[in-house]
């Protein structure tokens, strides 16, 4: 059912006061590193919005950014943005179900052509249509059919965006991002496992304000939030640099709060805003709460060498191919000596 | 994969098997040649003993040749102390190191690794100054000397980048250093930087013959 | 009537300065020349000589340590750079990596042109005294591996035609200089009857067999009378032999092993003949080097006797009290002869001596087991182009021995003194080296006379 009422007009009956409104606005403009001149702007395109259609496709996902987004420990603006888009299908959130469900989703496509937003959580795999079917139909195939008509698609969580957990070794659905599959239509990565909920309502109020892509990084991540790394930004950072380290958990140094790099912190190559904006309305984030980071926006991060391993060591090969390359050196070596000598006999042979 | 993942996992595995095959090669295939007693009546005992007293001693000059060494030893020294700090005392090395070794050991805090970093590059310069306009080592100086000069400083130069940044991401920047990385261990076996062995190898076989002699060492 | 154009302008009686020569033997074509020279160069290619040649890390110290550079400021003189060419044959045949670089063209092959450039650095340049061994920090002893190049250069043909001429008489003769068994003989009578010393010579058997240098032979023949003498005073049962007289031994100089070995087995089997207990080296350093050291390495198994030099058997004798000597009322600088002090190990026996001298021995700067080089040694002294070097070198020593201020200088090697004494006649030098050994038997204290 198609709402008319815009944004603004939402808001205003909920309770938003036109100045709370204008404070978010100024919060997202500086969150995106917009000039406060464009504040003006951004509340007008807000204002003016008309609920966008938005279809939530859930792949093989564990629900877990749905839930990061739901569960707001009260009622903010965004919460509140987020409720007034108009989301026409939602496994989790919707009450429909069965073919009701299937209807909603085809006829908001059919209304909206060209027009609504598609997010993906969850990753899709190729491997078997069979490992995941909604309806009946495979991921691969509700994937195509629904970005077909739409504006824009954001894969939300590192499952859409890189293949996530499914997609780790040894990957035996074949899971692939939507990346991947979508070629012709915009898609934005909002990685995480599972993304700051800021992070997702901040990239939407980005794209309905100014109709088109935000500036995405090399991974189609919003520059915004994932243009710094978590170690560039983290307050433990001048213990790194002066050596304090925490050796295992909970010893002197983890009490002491210090670096967390020698546990395996991932944070020198982890793009998110985590030590900026943190979690849970800027409670704390992992490393604060004593555990290293886990480079969960960045694509493999499951493969990159085992959580507490630190980032300096490397995958440096097993013990059996040193010892090969060993009897393979002390051969050459022999080899090359057996050769002198007999080049040795040759020559004084000849003279 | 990108370039961080290839530097840090089939670059770095090829690059330090070659580096120990390479090593043992050049170790075994001089120690395998042919090796002739020496019959001569001992006026001391040579052997190991010698070969341990001169690996130690011929570390430092003697008084009648220091003046005219000085400097080239001074800069010599002062460069491979840096080199190594730089390598086996900052923290993020170490703990590549317990990956490796499973053994670690205490670091230096960042910011005076970054400062002897600094230092060293420096004195790498004035050395390869040297190298160029010193008439002996003019004459007797080739590709290996200038090459391997190279592949040294440049882990350590882009090694100081890194906290650097000039504005390039942190993971090409690893990347660049890790691979400068494998090709210093690829080139290590096959240039001079196998003085490494050779250094114990060397002052051991004259000291085990020459102890012996009573001669000096 | 013809005129001749003459040339009126250009300067006349110009003498053109002579490049360097080399010179060359034998009627062998370049390519032999450059085989033979491989070869031989190729035979040392043992663990010894690649673990040194496979050190080196162009550090350029060696040269600092060398006479030759440090007089002259030439970088050519670099140690090292004197054996370019071995070493760039050892990377190319015989190498770990040998088979790598030979494949990609990486070292090329010695060429005629190199072995004939470097014979000057070879020969003219290295008393192989073997001061750029100690001071190399990677340990090589580059003054070995000078010997070793020697013996490709030798059968390459390409030595210096003095050094040929005076080992390949050693070859035939027995001596360097000449002396013949016969000549010999006469001389050692000479001495005897001028000295008035009992002389031993070819007893059938003896605890004690002395050898000579021809250069104390033909030139310092009181060596003979002083060698006896002492010998005598110490109760002995010596002999010198005259099939097995000859200490030096230009083979092993020049580069030859077949002679170096034919001339040392002379030495070996007469004293074996004679079942010597001793084989007593004279005030001579190679002959130390190459008895006391390479000897038995050439005869294959440990030597069947000891051997000292005078100046080890001159001490052991007065530490021991056996012999006793006089006080010498002066002050003497002492150069080591760097084959028997640095290279041989027998520093602090001329020390002894002179202690029971009771000399007023002043340590030189730079001396003892440092000590630079007479400048005369590995056979640079029977090179004439090689003059103008020697006497440039000879200025060092010069500065050295006159810092101390010295009433005189001693040696124990005669080729030392023979270096001096030429230096001493070109630059008319308030100094030249006089024997240790003299000295001594001049000075015996004894009950009979």
């Amino acid at each position: 059912m198609k709402d008319i009422l815009t944004l603004g007009e939402i808001l205003q009956a909920r309770g938003v006061s036109r100045r709370g409104f204008l404070k978010y606005c100024s919060a997202t403009a500086s969150l995106l590193a917009l000039p406060p001149a464009l504040v003006p702007q951004i509340a007008n395109a807000l204002e003016q919005a008309r609920r966008p259609s938005v279809i939530w496709l859930s792949f093989q996902e564990c629900t877990g950014c749905t839930e990061s987004l739901t569960r707001s420990s009260s009622p903010t603006v965004e919460g509140l943005i987020f409720d007034s888009i108009s989301l026409d299908y939602h496994h989790t959130l919707q009450a429909a179900a069965g073919e009701a469900a299937e209807a909603a989703r085809h006829a908001a496509m059919e209304e909206n052509k060209g027009n609504y937003l598609v997010l993906v959580d969850g990753s899709i795999p190729l491997g078997n249509p069979g490992y995941s079917t909604i309806a009946g139909m495979s991921n691969l195939d509700m994937l195509m059919e629904t970005v077909e008509g739409a504006a824009a698609v954001v894969a939300i969580g590192s499952c859409a965006a890189f293949g996530g957990i499914p997609g780790a070794n040894p990957n035996p659905t074949g899971a692939v991002s939507v990346r991947d599959l979508v070629k012709d239509k915009p898609v934005i990565n909002v990685p995480g496992c599972p993304p700051i909920p800021m992070v997702i309502t901040g990239v939407l109020a980005q794209f309905l304000t100014f109709g088109q892509l935000p500036e995405l990084d090399r991974h189609g991540r919003p520059m915004a939030f994932f243009g710094q790394t978590i170690h560039d930004r983290c307050y433990r950072r001048p213990f790194y640099e002066q050596g304090k380290f925490a050796e295992t958990f909970d010893d002197e140094g983890a009490r002491k709060g210090w670096c967390l790099f020698k546990l395996g912190c991932k944070g020198p190559i982890t793009y998110n805003a985590c030590a900026t904006m943190k979690w849970n309305d800027g409670t704390s984030f992992p490393i604060e709460a004593g555990h290293p980071c886990l480079g969960c926006s960045e694509p493999g991060f499951w493969d990159k060498g085992g959580f507490y391993n630190a980032v300096s060591t490397g995958d440096v090969g097993s013990g059996k191919a040193f010892a090969g390359a060993a009897v393979a050196g002390v051969a050459m070596g022999a080899a090359a000596a057996a050769m002198a000598r007999a080049r040795q006999k040759k020559t004084m042979k000849e003279a | 994969m990108d370039l961080l993942e290839f530097a840090r996992g089939p670059a770095l595995q090829v690059a330090l098997y070659i580096f120990i095959a390479g090593s043992l090669w050049r170790v075994f295939g001089v120690l395998m040649l042919q090796r002739k007693p020496d019959h001569s009546e001992a006026r001391k005992s040579g052997g190991m003993g010698g070969a341990l007293k001169v690996i130690y001693t011929r570390a430092f000059t003697a008084p009648a040749f220091k003046k005219a060494t000085i400097y080239p030893k001074v800069l010599g020294y002062a460069l491979h102390v840096g080199f190594f700090a730089v390598v086996f005392l900052f923290i993020p090395h170490v703990v590549f190191f317990k990956g490796l070794f499973g053994v670690s050991w205490p670091g230096l805090p960042n910011n005076v690794i970054y400062f002897i970093g600094v230092i060293t590059v420096g004195l790498g310069i004035a050395i390869l100054i040297r190298r160029l306009t010193n008439p002996v080592l003019k004459l007797i100086s080739n590709f290996d000397d200038y090459f391997s000069w190279f592949v040294t400083l440049l882990p350590l130069v882009t090694g100081l980048i890194i906290p650097i940044r000039f504005g390039i991401r942190y993971e090409t920047l690893l990347a660049i250093h890790i691979l400068s990385i494998a090709l210093l261990l690829i080139w290590f076996p096959f240039g001079k930087l196998a003085h490494t062995y050779f250094v114990f190898i060397s002052r051991g076989t004259t000291g085990a013959t020459l102890e012996r002699r009573g001669a000096k060492t | 009537m013809s005129t001749t154009e003459f040339d009126l302008e250009s300067k006349r009686l110009h003498i053109k300065e002579p490049e360097t020569r080399f010179d060359r033997q034998g009627d062998l074509t370049d390519d032999e020349r450059v085989t033979k020279a491989m070869a031989h160069f190729a035979k040392n290619f043992g663990t010894t000589a690649a673990a040194y040649l496979d050190a080196c890390v162009h550090c350029g110290m060696c040269a600092e340590a060398c006479h030759y550079y440090v007089a002259t400021g030439d970088p050519k003189y670099t140690p090292i750079w004197k054996l370019e060419p071995f070493k760039q044959a050892y990377k190319r045949e015989a190498g770990p990596l040998a088979p790598l670089f030979r494949m990609l063209g990486l070292k090329k092959k010695v060429t005629i042109e190199q072995l004939e450039e470097w014979q000057h650095l070879l020969y003219d340049s290295c008393t192989v005294c073997g001061r750029c061994s100690l001071i190399c920090p990677m340990g090589i002893d580059i003054a070995a591996l000078i010997g070793m190049a020697r013996h490709g250069m030798f059968k390459a043909g390409l030595i210096p035609h003095e050094l040929h001429a005076v080992a390949e008489r050693a070859h035939v003769d027995g001596s360097p200089l000449g002396v013949t068994p016969k000549s010999f003989e006469d001389r050692v009578e000479w001495m005897g009857d001028e000295h008035d010393v009992k002389m031993n010579i070819d007893q059938d058997q003896a605890d004690v067999l002395a050898v000579m240098s021809s250069i104390e032979i033909q030139k310092y023949p009181e060596a003979m009378a002083a060698t006896a003498k002492i010998l005598n005073a110490m109760g002995e049962s010596w002999t010198f032999r005259t099939d097995g007289f000859e200490a030096t031994n230009f083979g092993m100089m020049s580069g030859n092993t077949d002679w170096q070995k034919e001339t040392s087995m002379r030495i070996i089997d007469a004293a074996i003949k004679v079942g010597a207990k001793m084989v007593l080296l004279p005030e001579c350093g190679h002959a130390y080097m190459a008895l006391r050291w390479m000897g038995a390495n050439i005869y294959g198994k440990p030597l069947p006797f000891k051997v000292q030099h005078v100046s080890e058997y001159l001490a052991d004798a007065l530490n021991s009290g056996k012999l006793k000597v006089k006080n010498v009322d002066k002050s003497v600088a002492f150069h080591d002869p760097c084959q028997v002090s640095r290279r041989g190990g027998a520093t602090q026996a001329p020390r002894d001596i002179l202690k029971h001298l009771g000399v007023d021995h002043r340590e030189m700067e730079n001396g003892g087991d440092y000590n630079w080089c007479c400048g005369g040694g590995g056979g640079v002294v029977t090179i004439n182009r090689a003059n103008e070097l020697r006497y440039k070198v000879f200025e060092l020593k010069m500065e050295q021995v006159e810092a101390t201020e010295a009433d005189a200088l001693l040696s124990s090697c005669a080729n030392c003194r023979q270096t001096f004494d030429d230096g001493q006649e070109h630059f008319d030098w308030k100094y030249t080296a006089e024997s240790l050994l003299e000295l001594v038997a001049e000075n015996l204290e004894e009950d009979d006379a």
